[in-house]
């Protein structure tokens, strides 16, 4: 890039002036015109100056050309030179030019055109690194301004003198307030007394401490704490600049944010698992109770069966049914006391808004299903998304209709699920589409998709739909699906949103 | 007991075909059905009958099969078999003419105990005409906040819920429903509930609880 017409097209003359390719046919160009000039001028000053001061003249032209062109266009112009110097010499010479002139211009031509050629050199030299120089610093002020990290520049005393925003987010001091204060009011004690010492020692011996390696030291914000962070400096030194430049992580920013969001997501999956506890366990509390009713009426039917036979072994064999059916109704006991265990005092319902809900459920739900090759989006037409709503509870819906759809989507190619918004009904309404290019459902099964322990797969419980569908009615709403006309299935559930709620209430 | 036949309408095999062991076992004529249309094609020709009838069924639920009866002139003695949670449902079995209802799984007492009293070989506690005016006077003793208390527990509401809805301790609850249980002098729940129907008592939900189905 360096030299290159684009770059410096807002210098129209140093463009021409560096225009490489066409350089020496410029360089002819002036060549023959400043001869030309100068013959002419020579001719019609004859009358004054006589004989006098004829190569004189011309020995401008040669560096003006050598300078636009360099040595080449500098030699024509001396070429030209003699050939004028030669037609002067007929038309207006009253005398003969001695060879030893001729030698004379010649060889200071050269000379001449050969200074020029190295003006020509340096200029060009100096012009593009004075470009490049601009051209590098707006890139790195770019970098530096929009890093995520702190950068923080010093000299050898220790004063800053540059800071970037990173900076001045990470330390809580704006630009015009540390620029040119000792890099030191960044750092909380001891190293804020021993910097000046680490610096001149540095300085002095050249010895490395932190120069050149990663390390993990205490920074100091404006308001007093403190807080880890991980360094590195760089050193800059040319004959007249010593700089160095610290780059700076806060570690708890980053961690911190990281740890939130684990932490978030831990208790969206916990609380999403004990919801789907609460349901497991109702739901096998119901299906275990048929079953265990059964061997009670059995157990109790052979109890009475045996009571009036008077025989050691019937009396025995009462006692055990006795025991065997208290057994039996422990077991129910035991299955109701953990219904009750985990089905919550009631739903917690307040206005949430649907696609942060559509969020924060998408992030669990989706881990790892970029890998799969799923592509995902997010289409939000509705404009009122708040909902009176448990949070976790319908969150465990979304949960369970993208598991699906994921797992729906295994084996075909086509992978993309998306996740649709809109109102109806005046916005009393917000749909919610969970569309996926999977295998679709059998018309056979759609019918009981939403019953408990209904399963396809190996590993299914079954569960999730019907708790979906319990939730979505606990929230006054519908669910439903249908298969898509180019494949996959899509899971629509309505919901009032505030606006109904409102309007009801009042 | 030996003249009453017992019909028994349940969707599960196993728990109908080991219902109808032990009540045969017990002395009863029994008759089995696996839903609850097959029952009503029968109904209006039986005499000396008692109806035991699960709560949920896919196609009939126990409720509606009871409301069909009595449209039909077919009303006979009924008692309902409830999974876990179905209170509410059972107590709208009650409101529409159920005698008693038993929560799944049971002791063989609780159930012989049912339909003697259903079929009034044995005096039913509450009920009858006079007694209304004794309920009411029963009512009256108990606290306004143990009226809540009997209001929710006979809506069937279980306790945490009760406690969520009124803001107070699971533990208050329970003491409040053991008070309201002596004073009322009621055995059971489904007891508690006759008395409140006898009372004239209208048992709607007070507190309409999303959880419980
Ligand atoms: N998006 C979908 N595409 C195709 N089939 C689905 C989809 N969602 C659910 N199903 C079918 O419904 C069944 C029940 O789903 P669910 O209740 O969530 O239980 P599980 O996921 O444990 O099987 C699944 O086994 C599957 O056959
Ligand atoms: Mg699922």
């Amino acid at each position: 890039m360096v030299g290159g017409q684009g770059v410096s097209s807002s210098k129209p003359f140093r463009s021409f002036w560096l225009a490489g390719r066409h350089r020496p046919l410029y360089g002819l160009m002036v060549a023959i015109a400043s001869v030309l000039t100068v013959f002419l001028l020579r001719y019609a000053l004859s009358d004054v100056f006589d004989d006098g001061a004829l190569f004189l003249f011309f020995t401008p032209t040669i560096l003006l050309a050598a300078m636009f062109g360099g040595i080449g266009p500098g030699l024509a112009a001396v070429g030209l030179s003699l050939i004028m110097v030669m037609v002067l010499e007929q038309l207006v010479l009253s005398r003969e030019i001695g060879l030893l002139d001729f030698i004379a211009f010649l060889s200071v031509g050269i000379a001449i055109a050969w200074l020029g050629e190295a003006f020509l050199r340096a200029s060009i030299a100096s012009t593009t690194s004075a470009e490049a120089l601009e051209e590098r610093e707006a890139q790195l002020r770019t970098i530096l301004e929009t890093a995520f990290d702190a950068a923080v520049v010093i000299n050898a005393e220790g004063v800053i003198i540059s800071f970037n925003p990173a900076a001045e987010r990470q330390f809580g001091y704006r630009l015009d307030e540390v620029l040119g204060r000792n890099v030191k009011c960044l750092m909380p004690e001891p190293y804020h007394s021993d910097h000046d010492h680490y610096l001149r020692r540095f300085l002095e011996t050249g010895e490395r401490r932190i120069i050149g390696t990663d390390r993990i030291v205490v920074g100091q914000k404006k308001d007093g704490s403190t807080f880890p962070m991980k360094l590195a400096v760089g050193e800059t030194k040319t004959e007249s600049w010593h700089y160095f430049t610290g780059f700076i992580r806060d570690l708890t920013e980053r961690e911190e944010s990281a740890a939130r969001l684990e932490q978030a997501h831990g208790e969206l999956a916990r609380l999403s698992r004990l919801n789907e506890m609460g349901e497991m366990a109702s739901m096998l509390a119901h299906e275990l109770n048929q079953p265990l009713a059964a061997t009670i009426n059995y157990v109790q039917g052979c109890r009475i069966l045996l009571r009036d036979i008077d025989n050691p072994n019937a009396e025995r064999a009462r006692a055990a049914m006795d025991e065997a059916s208290r057994q039996a109704l422990r077991a129910g006991d035991i299955i109701r006391h953990l219904r009750e265990y985990v089905v919550r005092g009631g739903t917690q319902k307040f206005p949430e808004s649907m696609h942060t809900l559509i969020e924060g459920a998408a992030g669990l739900a989706l881990l790892g299903s970029r890998d799969q090759g799923v592509r995902t989006e997010f289409r939000y037409m509705a404009s009122h998304d708040t909902v009176i709503a448990d949070r976790v509870q319908i969150q465990q819906v979304l949960i369970n209709l993208m598991r699906n759809a994921l797992d729906a989507m295994r084996d075909t190619t086509r992978r993309e699920l998306i996740v649709t918004t809109r109102n109806d009904g005046d916005m009393r309404n917000i749909v919610v589409d969970v569309a996926d290019t999977g295998t679709g459902i059998a018309p056979e099964t759609i019918e009981r998709l939403f019953q408990p322990f209904v399963t396809t797969k190996s590993n299914g419980i079954g569960i999730g739909l019907s708790i979906s569908r319990r939730i979505i009615g606990i929230h006054s709403g519908t669910i439903s699906v249908f298969n898509n006309q180019d494949g996959g299935a899509t899971f629509r559930f309505i919901l009032p949103t505030l606006q109904q709620m409102g309007d009801s209430d009042g | 007991m030996g003249d009453w036949t017992v019909h028994i309408v349940d969707d599960d095999a196993a728990v109908r075909d080991s219902l109808a062991f032990m009540l045969a076992a017990a002395g009863f004529a029994v008759r089995t059905y696996p839903n609850g249309s097959e029952f009503l094609s029968v109904a209006r020709s039986l005499r000396h009958s008692c109806l035991l009838t699960d709560l949920r069924m896919p196609d009939m639920s126990g409720v509606e099969l009871i409301r069909r009866l009595k449209a039909a002139d077919a009303a006979l003695p009924a008692i309902v078999i409830t999974g876990h949670g179905d209170v509410p449902m059972a107590v709208e079995a009650m409101k529409v003419g159920a005698s008693d209802f038993i929560e799944k799984p049971f002791d063989d007492a609780v159930l012989l105990e049912a339909i003697a009293r259903a079929t009034g070989e044995r005096n039913a506690p509450a009920g009858d005409g006079g007694i209304a005016d004794d309920i009411v006077a029963r009512l009256d003793t108990l606290t306004p906040r143990e009226v809540e208390v009997f209001e929710a527990v006979v809506g069937g509401l279980p306790n945490k819920t009760i406690a969520h809805a009124l803001d107070i301790s699971p533990r208050t609850v329970e003491v409040h429903r053991a008070n309201v249980m002596t004073k009322m002098q009621a055995r059971n729940l489904p007891e508690l509930v006759r008395l409140a129907l006898a009372a004239g008592y209208d048992i709607t939900s007070p507190v309409r609880n999303p959880i419980n189905r």
